[in-house]
Protein backbone atom coordinates (compact mmCIF):
# COMPACT_ATOMS: atom_id res chain seq x y z
CA UNK A 1 0.00 0.00 0.00
CA UNK A 2 1.36 3.36 -0.94
CA UNK A 3 1.30 5.71 2.00
CA UNK A 4 0.81 9.21 0.74
CA UNK A 5 2.81 10.81 3.47
CA UNK A 6 4.29 13.57 1.41
CA UNK A 7 2.33 16.71 0.83
CA UNK A 8 0.30 16.40 -2.32
CA UNK A 9 -1.99 19.36 -2.29
CA UNK A 10 -5.35 18.87 -3.83
CA UNK A 11 -5.91 22.55 -4.13
CA UNK A 12 -5.70 23.95 -7.60
CA UNK A 13 -3.79 27.07 -8.40
CA UNK A 14 -6.42 28.44 -10.68
CA UNK A 15 -6.79 32.21 -10.79
CA UNK A 16 -9.66 33.29 -8.60
CA UNK A 17 -12.26 35.95 -9.20
CA UNK A 18 -12.14 38.92 -6.90
CA UNK A 19 -15.07 38.38 -4.53
CA UNK A 20 -17.85 40.93 -4.82
CA UNK A 21 -17.57 44.02 -2.60
CA UNK A 22 -20.58 43.09 -0.50
CA UNK A 23 -18.83 39.90 0.53
CA UNK A 24 -15.81 41.94 1.51
CA UNK A 25 -17.96 44.17 3.68
CA UNK A 26 -19.63 41.19 5.23
CA UNK A 27 -16.30 39.54 5.90
CA UNK A 28 -14.59 42.53 7.38
CA UNK A 29 -17.67 43.49 9.31
CA UNK A 30 -17.99 39.91 10.47
CA UNK A 31 -14.46 39.89 11.76
CA UNK A 32 -14.90 43.18 13.57
CA UNK A 33 -18.11 42.12 15.23
CA UNK A 34 -17.24 38.65 16.49
CA UNK A 35 -14.65 40.10 18.89
CA UNK A 36 -12.87 36.81 19.39
CA UNK A 37 -9.49 38.31 18.87
CA UNK A 38 -7.82 41.71 18.59
CA UNK A 39 -8.78 43.56 15.46
CA UNK A 40 -5.16 44.17 14.54
CA UNK A 41 -4.53 40.46 14.22
CA UNK A 42 -7.61 40.16 12.06
CA UNK A 43 -6.56 43.06 9.89
CA UNK A 44 -3.12 41.69 9.19
CA UNK A 45 -4.63 38.30 8.47
CA UNK A 46 -7.14 39.94 6.14
CA UNK A 47 -4.37 41.73 4.30
CA UNK A 48 -2.54 38.51 3.73
CA UNK A 49 -5.74 36.75 2.74
CA UNK A 50 -6.73 39.52 0.36
CA UNK A 51 -3.47 39.26 -1.50
CA UNK A 52 -4.18 35.61 -2.10
CA UNK A 53 -7.55 36.47 -3.61
CA UNK A 54 -6.03 38.86 -6.09
CA UNK A 55 -5.18 37.58 -9.53
CA UNK A 56 -1.58 38.45 -9.06
CA UNK A 57 0.19 35.30 -7.98
CA UNK A 58 3.47 37.01 -7.43
CA UNK A 59 2.15 39.04 -4.52
CA UNK A 60 3.61 38.30 -1.15
CA UNK A 61 1.39 36.21 1.03
CA UNK A 62 3.26 36.28 4.27
CA UNK A 63 4.34 39.58 5.75
CA UNK A 64 7.47 39.90 7.80
CA UNK A 65 6.63 39.14 11.41
CA UNK A 66 6.08 42.17 13.63
CA UNK A 67 8.67 42.86 16.25
CA UNK A 68 6.45 42.64 19.27
CA UNK A 69 4.64 39.46 20.19
CA UNK A 70 1.22 39.49 18.57
CA UNK A 71 -1.54 37.88 20.54
CA UNK A 72 -2.66 35.09 18.29
CA UNK A 73 -5.91 33.19 18.51
CA UNK A 74 -6.02 29.48 17.88
CA UNK A 75 -9.18 29.86 15.85
CA UNK A 76 -9.61 32.26 12.98
CA UNK A 77 -12.65 32.80 10.81
CA UNK A 78 -11.32 33.05 7.29
CA UNK A 79 -14.51 33.50 5.34
CA UNK A 80 -18.10 34.21 6.24
CA UNK A 81 -20.85 33.88 3.68
CA UNK A 82 -24.55 34.47 4.03
CA UNK A 83 -26.66 32.19 1.88
CA UNK A 84 -29.90 33.40 0.27
CA UNK A 85 -31.91 31.43 2.82
CA UNK A 86 -30.21 33.26 5.65
CA UNK A 87 -27.85 30.46 6.66
CA UNK A 88 -24.43 31.74 7.59
CA UNK A 89 -21.45 29.64 6.62
CA UNK A 90 -18.13 30.28 8.31
CA UNK A 91 -14.88 28.75 7.20
CA UNK A 92 -12.75 28.47 10.27
CA UNK A 93 -9.08 27.77 10.69
CA UNK A 94 -7.93 26.14 13.89
CA UNK A 95 -4.52 25.05 15.08
CA UNK A 96 -5.37 23.52 18.37
CA UNK A 97 -8.45 21.41 17.91
CA UNK A 98 -8.79 17.68 17.90
CA UNK A 99 -9.47 15.96 14.64
CA UNK A 100 -11.98 13.16 14.49
CA UNK A 101 -10.21 10.43 12.55
CA UNK A 102 -13.41 9.35 10.89
CA UNK A 103 -14.09 12.90 9.68
CA UNK A 104 -10.56 12.87 8.32
CA UNK A 105 -11.14 9.53 6.68
CA UNK A 106 -14.22 10.90 4.94
CA UNK A 107 -12.17 13.86 3.72
CA UNK A 108 -9.39 11.61 2.46
CA UNK A 109 -11.98 9.51 0.63
CA UNK A 110 -13.19 12.65 -1.15
CA UNK A 111 -9.75 13.39 -2.58
CA UNK A 112 -9.05 9.77 -3.35
CA UNK A 113 -6.33 9.04 -0.83
CA UNK A 114 -6.03 5.43 0.26
CA UNK A 115 -7.45 4.58 3.65
CA UNK A 116 -5.21 4.02 6.64
CA UNK A 117 -5.99 2.20 9.89
CA UNK A 118 -7.82 4.73 12.08
CA UNK A 119 -5.77 3.84 15.16
CA UNK A 120 -2.58 4.62 13.27
CA UNK A 121 -4.00 7.89 11.99
CA UNK A 122 -4.95 8.85 15.53
CA UNK A 123 -1.43 8.07 16.73
CA UNK A 124 0.14 10.04 13.88
CA UNK A 125 -2.00 13.07 14.71
CA UNK A 126 -1.20 12.78 18.39
CA UNK A 127 2.52 12.64 17.59
CA UNK A 128 2.37 15.63 15.29
CA UNK A 129 3.69 18.92 16.59
CA UNK A 130 0.87 20.84 15.03
CA UNK A 131 -2.38 19.91 13.37
CA UNK A 132 -4.20 22.67 11.52
CA UNK A 133 -7.77 22.28 10.37
CA UNK A 134 -10.35 24.04 8.27
CA UNK A 135 -13.97 23.59 9.21
CA UNK A 136 -17.15 24.75 7.58
CA UNK A 137 -19.68 25.86 10.18
CA UNK A 138 -23.21 26.43 9.05
CA UNK A 139 -25.48 28.36 11.37
CA UNK A 140 -29.17 28.18 10.54
CA UNK A 141 -31.11 31.47 10.45
CA UNK A 142 -33.31 30.50 13.41
CA UNK A 143 -31.54 30.96 16.70
CA UNK A 144 -32.21 27.48 18.05
CA UNK A 145 -30.86 25.49 15.11
CA UNK A 146 -27.70 23.50 15.82
CA UNK A 147 -24.50 24.45 14.05
CA UNK A 148 -23.32 22.03 11.42
CA UNK A 149 -19.60 21.56 11.55
CA UNK A 150 -17.73 19.82 8.76
CA UNK A 151 -14.03 19.15 8.32
CA UNK A 152 -13.00 20.57 4.96
CA UNK A 153 -9.24 20.82 5.23
CA UNK A 154 -6.25 19.76 7.23
CA UNK A 155 -2.48 20.04 7.34
CA UNK A 156 -0.05 18.82 9.95
CA UNK A 157 3.58 19.22 10.84
CA UNK A 158 6.01 17.04 12.71
CA UNK A 159 8.92 18.67 14.49
CA UNK A 160 11.72 18.27 16.99
CA UNK A 161 10.39 21.37 18.74
CA UNK A 162 13.65 23.19 18.20
CA UNK A 163 15.12 23.27 14.72
CA UNK A 164 13.13 21.46 12.07
CA UNK A 165 9.51 20.99 11.10
CA UNK A 166 8.13 19.03 8.17
CA UNK A 167 4.65 19.55 6.77
CA UNK A 168 2.60 16.50 5.74
CA UNK A 169 -0.81 15.57 4.41
CA UNK A 170 -2.11 18.92 3.21
CA UNK A 171 -5.69 18.32 2.11
CA UNK A 172 -8.68 20.46 1.09
CA UNK A 173 -12.15 19.20 0.25
CA UNK A 174 -12.53 19.30 -3.55
CA UNK A 175 -15.75 21.33 -3.32
CA UNK A 176 -13.90 24.02 -1.39
CA UNK A 177 -10.83 24.10 -3.56
CA UNK A 178 -9.93 27.06 -5.74
CA UNK A 179 -10.72 29.66 -3.06
CA UNK A 180 -7.29 30.11 -1.58
CA UNK A 181 -8.10 27.98 1.44
CA UNK A 182 -5.18 25.63 0.96
CA UNK A 183 -2.88 28.63 0.83
CA UNK A 184 -4.42 30.07 3.96
CA UNK A 185 -4.08 26.73 5.72
CA UNK A 186 -0.40 26.31 4.94
CA UNK A 187 0.29 29.98 5.54
CA UNK A 188 -1.20 29.86 9.03
CA UNK A 189 0.72 26.70 9.78
CA UNK A 190 3.97 28.35 8.71
CA UNK A 191 3.22 31.43 10.81
CA UNK A 192 2.54 29.30 13.85
CA UNK A 193 5.78 27.42 13.35
CA UNK A 194 7.82 30.58 12.85
CA UNK A 195 6.25 32.09 15.95
CA UNK A 196 7.63 29.16 17.89
CA UNK A 197 11.06 29.83 16.45
CA UNK A 198 11.27 26.71 14.30
CA UNK A 199 13.73 27.93 11.72
CA UNK A 200 13.67 25.11 9.19
CA UNK A 201 10.31 24.28 7.62
CA UNK A 202 10.33 21.64 4.93
CA UNK A 203 8.01 19.42 2.97
CA UNK A 204 7.89 17.00 0.05
CA UNK A 205 5.77 18.10 -2.87
CA UNK A 206 4.20 16.12 -5.65
CA UNK A 207 5.46 17.52 -8.97
CA UNK A 208 1.99 18.97 -9.68
CA UNK A 209 2.00 21.15 -6.58
CA UNK A 210 5.58 22.39 -6.56
CA UNK A 211 4.41 25.74 -7.97
CA UNK A 212 1.76 26.05 -5.30
CA UNK A 213 4.39 25.80 -2.60
CA UNK A 214 6.77 28.09 -4.47
CA UNK A 215 4.10 30.76 -4.22
CA UNK A 216 4.08 30.25 -0.48
CA UNK A 217 7.81 30.76 -0.17
CA UNK A 218 9.14 27.24 -0.49
CA UNK A 219 12.18 26.55 -2.61
CA UNK A 220 12.76 23.19 -4.27
CA UNK A 221 16.23 21.68 -3.88
CA UNK A 222 17.78 24.71 -2.19
CA UNK A 223 21.51 24.73 -2.90
CA UNK A 224 21.05 21.43 -4.66
CA UNK A 225 19.88 19.65 -1.51
CA UNK A 226 17.70 16.75 -2.59
CA UNK A 227 14.85 15.00 -0.86
CA UNK A 228 15.56 11.28 -0.75
CA UNK A 229 13.20 8.42 0.06
CA UNK A 230 14.12 4.96 1.30
CA UNK A 231 13.04 2.37 -1.30
CA UNK A 232 9.97 4.29 -2.42
CA UNK A 233 7.22 2.10 -3.71
CA UNK A 234 6.42 3.96 -6.90
CA UNK B 1 26.97 -19.41 5.43
CA UNK B 2 25.29 -22.05 7.42
CA UNK B 3 21.99 -23.65 6.69
CA UNK B 4 20.66 -26.06 9.25
CA UNK B 5 17.35 -27.71 9.05
CA UNK B 6 15.78 -30.29 11.24
CA UNK B 7 12.70 -31.84 9.84
CA UNK B 8 10.52 -34.69 10.86
CA UNK B 9 11.28 -37.92 9.09
CA UNK B 10 8.48 -40.19 8.05
CA UNK B 11 6.69 -41.50 11.10
CA UNK B 12 5.82 -45.18 11.45
CA UNK B 13 2.17 -45.90 12.27
CA UNK B 14 3.11 -46.98 15.81
CA UNK B 15 4.44 -43.48 16.58
CA UNK B 16 1.57 -41.63 15.02
CA UNK B 17 0.18 -40.43 18.33
CA UNK B 18 3.35 -38.66 19.34
CA UNK B 19 3.32 -34.96 18.50
CA UNK B 20 5.65 -34.32 15.59
CA UNK B 21 8.91 -32.51 16.26
CA UNK B 22 8.62 -28.83 15.33
CA UNK B 23 10.13 -27.84 12.03
CA UNK B 24 13.14 -25.70 12.76
CA UNK B 25 15.16 -23.81 10.20
CA UNK B 26 17.94 -21.48 11.12
CA UNK B 27 19.83 -19.66 8.43
CA UNK B 28 22.66 -17.21 8.49
CA UNK B 29 22.69 -16.42 4.83
CA UNK B 30 23.29 -12.70 5.07
CA UNK B 31 24.39 -10.68 8.08
CA UNK B 32 22.00 -7.93 9.03
CA UNK B 33 24.56 -5.11 8.92
CA UNK B 34 27.73 -4.62 6.88
CA UNK B 35 29.74 -4.00 10.05
CA UNK B 36 28.59 -5.96 13.07
CA UNK B 37 28.26 -4.58 16.57
CA UNK B 38 31.11 -6.86 17.58
CA UNK B 39 33.37 -5.45 14.85
CA UNK B 40 32.58 -1.96 16.01
CA UNK B 41 33.50 -2.89 19.56
CA UNK B 42 36.82 -4.43 18.64
CA UNK B 43 37.73 -1.36 16.62
CA UNK B 44 37.38 0.77 19.73
CA UNK B 45 33.90 2.21 19.35
CA UNK B 46 30.76 2.04 21.44
CA UNK B 47 27.37 2.22 19.80
CA UNK B 48 24.86 4.24 21.84
CA UNK B 49 21.15 4.67 21.36
CA UNK B 50 20.21 7.21 24.00
CA UNK B 51 21.52 10.69 24.66
CA UNK B 52 21.84 10.37 28.43
CA UNK B 53 25.62 10.21 28.34
CA UNK B 54 26.02 12.39 25.29
CA UNK B 55 27.98 15.54 25.95
CA UNK B 56 26.20 18.16 23.89
CA UNK B 57 29.19 20.47 23.70
CA UNK B 58 31.23 17.64 22.19
CA UNK B 59 28.39 16.94 19.79
CA UNK B 60 28.31 20.59 18.84
CA UNK B 61 32.03 20.39 18.08
CA UNK B 62 31.43 17.52 15.69
CA UNK B 63 28.61 19.48 14.03
CA UNK B 64 30.84 22.48 13.54
CA UNK B 65 33.70 20.34 12.23
CA UNK B 66 31.54 19.21 9.30
CA UNK B 67 30.25 22.68 8.57
CA UNK B 68 26.97 22.80 10.46
CA UNK B 69 26.22 26.03 12.28
CA UNK B 70 27.03 26.02 15.98
CA UNK B 71 23.81 25.55 17.92
CA UNK B 72 22.60 26.42 21.37
CA UNK B 73 23.12 23.25 23.46
CA UNK B 74 19.85 23.93 25.27
CA UNK B 75 18.03 23.84 21.95
CA UNK B 76 19.89 20.68 20.97
CA UNK B 77 18.64 19.10 24.19
CA UNK B 78 15.05 20.01 23.35
CA UNK B 79 15.48 18.61 19.86
CA UNK B 80 16.86 15.34 21.21
CA UNK B 81 14.02 15.05 23.70
CA UNK B 82 11.61 15.18 20.78
CA UNK B 83 13.49 12.83 18.53
CA UNK B 84 12.04 9.43 17.68
CA UNK B 85 15.31 7.56 17.31
CA UNK B 86 18.95 8.44 17.61
CA UNK B 87 22.27 6.69 17.40
CA UNK B 88 25.77 7.83 18.15
CA UNK B 89 29.19 6.32 18.20
CA UNK B 90 31.58 6.97 21.03
CA UNK B 91 35.30 6.59 20.57
CA UNK B 92 36.30 4.71 23.71
CA UNK B 93 39.78 6.19 23.88
CA UNK B 94 38.55 9.79 24.11
CA UNK B 95 35.03 9.05 25.35
CA UNK B 96 33.82 11.58 22.78
CA UNK B 97 31.12 11.26 20.15
CA UNK B 98 32.54 10.80 16.66
CA UNK B 99 29.37 10.05 14.73
CA UNK B 100 25.69 10.86 15.16
CA UNK B 101 22.35 10.49 13.44
CA UNK B 102 18.74 10.99 14.48
CA UNK B 103 15.22 10.73 13.12
CA UNK B 104 12.02 12.64 13.90
CA UNK B 105 8.49 11.96 12.72
CA UNK B 106 5.01 10.96 13.73
CA UNK B 107 6.07 7.53 14.92
CA UNK B 108 3.65 5.76 12.60
CA UNK B 109 3.88 6.73 8.95
CA UNK B 110 6.77 9.11 8.41
CA UNK B 111 10.29 9.55 9.68
CA UNK B 112 12.82 12.16 8.62
CA UNK B 113 16.51 11.61 9.25
CA UNK B 114 18.53 14.64 10.34
CA UNK B 115 22.01 15.60 11.44
CA UNK B 116 23.94 12.64 10.09
CA UNK B 117 27.54 13.52 10.94
CA UNK B 118 30.89 11.77 11.20
CA UNK B 119 33.89 13.57 12.63
CA UNK B 120 36.23 14.26 9.70
CA UNK B 121 39.08 12.43 11.43
CA UNK B 122 36.92 9.31 11.52
CA UNK B 123 35.38 9.46 8.08
CA UNK B 124 35.93 6.80 5.48
CA UNK B 125 35.91 3.79 7.76
CA UNK B 126 32.21 3.02 7.62
CA UNK B 127 30.87 4.75 10.71
CA UNK B 128 28.23 6.65 8.76
CA UNK B 129 27.04 3.41 7.25
CA UNK B 130 26.96 1.79 10.69
CA UNK B 131 24.60 4.48 11.94
CA UNK B 132 22.39 4.66 8.87
CA UNK B 133 21.85 0.91 8.58
CA UNK B 134 20.82 0.66 12.18
CA UNK B 135 18.68 3.79 12.16
CA UNK B 136 16.72 2.61 9.14
CA UNK B 137 16.43 -0.82 10.71
CA UNK B 138 15.03 0.65 13.92
CA UNK B 139 12.47 2.72 12.00
CA UNK B 140 11.42 -0.30 9.96
CA UNK B 141 10.98 -2.30 13.15
CA UNK B 142 8.50 0.37 14.23
CA UNK B 143 6.72 -0.27 10.93
CA UNK B 144 7.47 3.19 9.63
CA UNK B 145 7.52 2.78 5.90
CA UNK B 146 8.17 6.34 4.74
CA UNK B 147 11.76 7.21 5.64
CA UNK B 148 13.06 10.41 4.12
CA UNK B 149 15.97 12.78 4.41
CA UNK B 150 17.51 15.86 2.77
CA UNK B 151 20.91 15.28 1.25
CA UNK B 152 23.52 17.77 0.10
CA UNK B 153 24.72 17.06 -3.42
CA UNK B 154 28.09 15.68 -2.28
CA UNK B 155 26.51 12.97 -0.15
CA UNK B 156 23.91 11.68 -2.58
CA UNK B 157 26.35 8.87 -3.39
CA UNK B 158 26.55 7.97 0.29
CA UNK B 159 22.80 7.51 0.65
CA UNK B 160 22.11 5.76 -2.64
CA UNK B 161 23.75 2.43 -1.80
CA UNK B 162 21.91 2.53 1.51
CA UNK B 163 18.64 2.37 -0.39
CA UNK B 164 17.68 5.99 -0.77
CA UNK B 165 16.43 7.46 -4.02
CA UNK B 166 16.20 11.15 -4.89
CA UNK B 167 12.98 12.70 -6.23
CA UNK B 168 11.06 9.46 -6.72
CA UNK B 169 8.22 9.95 -9.15
CA UNK B 170 9.10 13.63 -9.37
CA UNK B 171 8.48 14.40 -5.71
CA UNK B 172 10.64 17.36 -4.68
CA UNK B 173 11.98 18.27 -1.30
CA UNK B 174 11.20 21.91 -0.56
CA UNK B 175 12.32 24.25 2.17
CA UNK B 176 10.65 27.45 3.33
CA UNK B 177 12.81 30.49 2.89
CA UNK B 178 11.90 33.83 4.45
CA UNK B 179 14.47 35.53 2.29
CA UNK B 180 12.94 33.90 -0.73
CA UNK B 181 9.55 35.17 0.29
CA UNK B 182 10.68 38.71 0.94
CA UNK B 183 12.39 38.93 -2.41
CA UNK B 184 9.04 38.73 -4.17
Amino acid sequence: MITLSYSPLYCSTRNFQLPNPSLFANLYGGLAVTKRYPLRAAASLWDSMRSSFLNNNTSQLIEPLPDEEEEVPQEIVLVEKTQPDGTIEQLMFSSGGDVDVYDLQALCDKVGWPRRPPSKVAAALKNSYMVATLHSIRKSPDAEGNDQKELIGMARATSDHAFNATIWDVIVDPSYQGQGLGKALVEQLIRALLRRDIGNISLFADSKVVDFYKNLGFEPDPEGIKGMFWYPRY
Amino acid sequence: MLLQSISTSSISPSLRFKPPKPLKITSQLTPKFSISDADLQTRGFNLRRTFTDLNLDHLNTVFVSVGFPKRDPEKIKIALEHTDALLWIEYRKTKKPVAFARATGDGVFNAIIWDVVVDPSFQGIGLGKVLMERLVDELLEKRISNIVLYAEPRVLGFYRPLGFAADPDGIRGMVYSRRHQMRR
